[in-house]
């Protein structure tokens, strides 16, 4: 069924997509200019933010348009539209720190300003510097959903406690932002191999899958007697989760989300459990009805979204551990937020995966290519991490006289830096190319994403402030 | 013996096999993860260990040492076993690398040159003139080739980055000295907390364990404060230390958060600060009862006596920050200074006779009317306590100069590899002169063939507009045969 949507499909269609996505830019741009002129604030880090929006989701689309089509003029304006969203974005940056008076990596917030930041200008290096054309296709849609994140959980700015006013800290998290996204880069490297390496698109489909099951898992942990879902309180005059105790939060419930997100953990879990069957019983025809579940599996994550997004977003709810009615905002839980965002974006590639692979891969370099920049992508996050530590160590070393007190995030710190040392063992004294290597990288990078977010969520401790 | 001398051998083999290494690391990680998940001792309370499990549950854990992981013998062993295998692994292979680095094999042999993978030949008219030539490019592309003397001839070696070849032993060695600096710490280092009001010297730290530790010298804290912000979350808060020794004054400093007082290797932190729920100072203005007399500001610490007149003298026998009459006492509900009341003790030296004052006066206590001197409260000046985190991390110098080492060494592991060009003229079958050229790279092999195919090509262009050699120069190499 792909391979014939794909014959359909003319190479190159021309302008049309530039030319739409021109208009769709302009016209957006206008709009929110018109508004910007009623308000009289034209420069504000709202309105560069929201540009920089507008100009990533165009690069996205230009992307995608070139992976799909392998048209080089959309390519050239996916480039353009990208620059200009960084310059927005880079805007969006200054504004900040000069507003707060340190670089913005003090919340949630701020690093994902800072991260979107740092993968725009990741892509653009790639693609200048590599040659790695299509990685915007992957890397667009990441700046997308994070600039989204970022008007969902916008805050204020938050003075300093005085433990943050280190300069050794804004050097540990600018260097974890670079290694995470050198990480992230790898990441995406391997899965490109893959993809030209002819791995089934089956498999995929099971990883797809199983990705989800762990996301909700993870935000089923929240799960209360009787379908509720807790999330942490919030207080919305001071703009800060609430906190019962020293680190301990106070959670609210709210009822019947835990139901919902049960049914979608099936949903999402469906085509796993048919692609164990089809491999079972050898039953080709059970591999369509799991891409079909995919289908539904993403129609019932995106109600999940709205669900919770409309729930959580200013509403009172009862908690367990005190009485009366609490707040609660997205800006509370902006793991789970992640959580649901990005199964939804995992789930898309793969469609996307599974109706144009062909098309795809032919505009990938070749698989020794993809090895060794995924392997090279790995040496540079590898003594960055390593830096990252060290500069961590040093900052809590000034800050509370120990410079490892194993708390789980330097514990998971510690465990990405030996998987990554375990996969530069395994090259190089092993000769490990390949699939094996990419395996690894990817499951370096999950782990990356598990300290940077399962931790926090699931595992507090010294590192509350993120 | 011989026996004994097997065993060691095998263990030694086994230790040193990378194998052992990966599965030694995926323990190592298996066991890390399992410590971030099972909650730890002394970071959480032991109310919410009980809460969290079953007391069997939580007596088999703590059996298992599973309750304090990162600190159990067991997991110590664990990185002690790692460390070994590090070090066995690079024993094991360091004689290799050393007589690479230390004897390059600078004139290739025919074999070597059959064996080679990268290698190319070029024509040239003479040997004489193929050397030279390619020496004038390396020496452009920032090698320095080196001449050799063969059986027949002169050969070419040229390298770089040979501390690659060390770059990996680098690493493990800092990777060595960072656990060194943790094992000094953990058998020789300790941490503790002090706490001072204004003017409170100690020489004694609580340690973790609750045991006390005496200090060599003694530590005076002589102020210590707190700034807000606008919005009144704190932004700074600050200690002046002073560290007395023998009773000399040996150093002073303002300590704040993330910058602490260093004084032979034991640092002090600012950690936390607070009200003591004490009074540091009540200020107070004292007016003769017979209008005879201004008003007077005095200040009083509590137990502090004070003069009034020749006769007559005050004392502030208690401060109650917060108080409340309840059955006939004086109780105090918090440390806040919310409702505070304070009992003055007024003595005449010549009757004896004592009057009982309170401010304010509260019923059934106060004999305030009897007083000589009427009091007027200004100002409570409340003790603040400095809280203060010491450490001692002997190691830690060790743990800083293995991260140091490592940043060096990954360096050069990742960008640094070590090349090799040997360049030999040599004479084909029809007796013609080619110039043979092959090279290798320890690491990032494409990028090398790529830079080898361009000194290649640079050599082959510049042979080509060198003019026919003039005879001369032939005779110059024929003589050097």
């Amino acid at each position: 069924m792909a391979r014939a949507r794909t014959e359909q499909h003319p190479a190159a269609t021309g302008r049309t997509l530039v030319v739409m996505v021109g208009l769709g830019v302009a016209f957006l741009l206008f709009m929110a200019f018109l508004n910007v002129v009623k308000s009289g604030n034209v420069l504000s880090e709202s309105n560069l933010l929201y540009a920089a929006l507008v100009f990533y989701a165009g690069a996205a689309t230009l992307y995608l348009g070139f992976g799909v089509t392998g048209t080089p003029a959309y390519l050239r304006f996916a480039s353009l539209a990208t620059w200009a969203g960084l310059a927005a974005n880079t805007g969006a940056v200054a504004h900040r720190w000069y507003e707060a008076g340190h670089p913005p990596f003090a919340s949630i917030y701020e690093m994902l300003l800072s991260f979107v930041w740092t993968l725009a200008v990741l892509t653009l290096i790639a693609e200048k510097k590599y040659g790695v054309k299509v990685i915007g296709t992957v890397t667009m849609p990441v700046a997308i959903v994070g600039v989204v994140l970022m008007q969902l959980l916008r805050t204020e700015v938050h003075p300093l406690v005085p433990a943050l006013q280190s300069t050794w800290l804004h050097v540990h998290v600018t260097l974890a932002m670079l290694a995470y996204a050198a990480c992230a880069l790898s990441f995406a490297l391997a899965m490109m191999f893959l993809i030209r390496d002819n791995m089934k698109t089956e498999t995929f489909l099971a990883t797809t899958s199983a990705f989800g099951v762990a996301t909700y898992l993870g935000i089923l942990t929240r799960f209360e007697k009787w379908g509720g879902l807790s999330v942490v309180a919030w207080n919305p005059q001071e703009k800060s989760e609430v906190f019962i105790s020293k680190g301990v939060r106070l959670f609210v419930v709210i009822p019947d989300l835990g139901w919902l997100m049960l049914l979608v953990l099936a949903a999402v879990a469906a085509p796993l459990v048919l692609y164990l069957l089809s491999r079972r019983h050898n039953d080709e025809g059970l591999i369509e009805t799991a891409n079909r579940a995919v289908f539904v599996s993403i129609l019932l994550q995106a109600l999940a979204l709205v669900f919770f997004v409309l729930r959580a977003r200013d509403g009172s709810y009862g908690s367990l551990d005190a009485d009366g009615l609490f707040a609660t905002s997205l800006a509370a839980s902006p793991f789970i937020l992640s959580g649901l965002v990005g199964g939804i974006f995992v789930s898309l590639m793969y469609l996307l995966l599974l109706w144009r692979r062909h098309d795809l891969e032919r505009m990938l370099p070749t698989t020794d290519e993809l090895d060794r920049l995924t392997y090279r992508t790995i040496a540079i996050a590898f003594p960055l991490l390593t830096l990252m530590i060290a500069a961590g160590a040093y900052w809590a070393n000034r800050t509370w006289g120990s410079y490892w007190s194993w708390d789980p995030k330097e514990t998971w710190a510690a465990i990405t830096w030996l998987v990554y040392a375990g996969y530069l063992h395994m090259r190089i004294t092993r000769g490990w190319r390949g699939r094996r290597a990419a395996y690894f990288a990817i499951l370096g990078f999950a782990i990356v994403m598990f300290t940077f977010f399962g931790v926090t969520y699931l595992l507090p401790g010294l590192h509350a402030y993120a | 013996m011989t026996a004994t001398v097997g065993t060691i051998r095998r263990v030694w083999q086994t230790l040193s096999a990378i194998k052992t290494g990966v599965i030694l690391l995926i323990v190592t990680v298996i066991v890390s993860a399992a410590g971030t998940v099972i909650l730890q001792r002394p970071a959480t309370d032991p109310d919410e260990m009980q809460r969290a499990y079953s007391p069997q549950m939580l007596r088999l854990l703590d059996t298992l040492g599973l309750t304090d992981i990162f600190h159990a013998w067991w997991f110590i062993l664990l990185l002690g076993l790692v460390s070994l295998s590090i070090v066995a692994a690079s024993i094991q292979r360091f004689p290799n690398s050393w007589r690479f680095f230390s004897r390059p094999y600078k004139s290739p042999d025919e074999t070597f040159r059959k064996a080679l993978p990268l290698h190319a030949q070029i024509s040239i008219p003479n040997d004489e003139a193929g050397l030279s030539v390619a020496e004038r490019v390396l020496h452009k592309a920032g090698f320095k080739p080196e001449r050799l003397v063969r059986e027949n001839g002169f050969s070419l070696f040229a390298e770089r980055n040979r501390i690659s070849e060390m770059a990996v032993y680098i690493v493990h060695a800092s990777l060595l000295l960072i656990f060194l600096g943790g094992i000094v710490d953990g058998l020789y280092g300790w941490r503790g907390f002090l706490s001072l009001t204004r003017g409170e010297q100690s020489r004694q730290v609580q340690l973790q364990n609750g045991k006390n530790r005496g200090l060599d010298f003694a530590v005076r804290c002589d102020g210590a404060g707190q700034e807000n912000y606008a919005d009144g979350t704190p932004k700074r808060w600050w200690s002046d230390l002073t560290v007395l020794e023998n009773g000399q004054v040996a150093q002073r400093k303002q300590i704040v958060v993330n910058d602490p007082l260093v004084y032979r290797g034991i640092r002090f932190y600012q950690a936390s600060y607070g009200q003591t729920g004490k009074v540091d100072k009540l200020v107070m203005f004292a007016t003769p009862a017979n209008g005879k007399g201004d008003p007077r500001e005095i200040g009083l610490a509590v137990d502090e006596k004070v003069a009034l007149d020749g006769d007559t003298t005050v004392q502030l026998a208690e401060f109650i920050p917060d108080y409340v009459v309840r059955d006939g006492q004086v109780y105090t509900r918090s440390n806040q200074v919310d409702n505070p009341a304070a009992h003055l003790v007024v003595e005449s030296a010549k009757t004896g006779k004592a009057v009982n004052v309170w401010l304010p006066p509260i019923p059934g206590f106060e004999q305030n009317a009897s007083s000589p001197y009427n009091f007027k409260g200004k100002e409570v000046q409340m003790a603040y306590f400095t809280g203060l985190e010491v450490s001692h991390e002997p190691g830690q110098w060790s743990v800083w100069s293995g991260v140091v080492l490592m940043v060096i060494g990954l360096g050069i592991v990742f960008y640094l590899a070590h090349m090799r060009l040997w360049i030999v003229p040599v004479r084909d079958a029809r007796g013609q002169w080619q110039l043979w050229l092959g090279g290798t790279s320890n690491r990032n092999r494409d990028v090398f063939e790529q830079r080898f195919q361009k000194l290649v090509r640079e050599i082959e262009a510049e042979i080509k507009v060198q003019p026919e050699p003039g005879a001369q120069a032939h005779t110059a190499s024929l003589a050097g045969r």
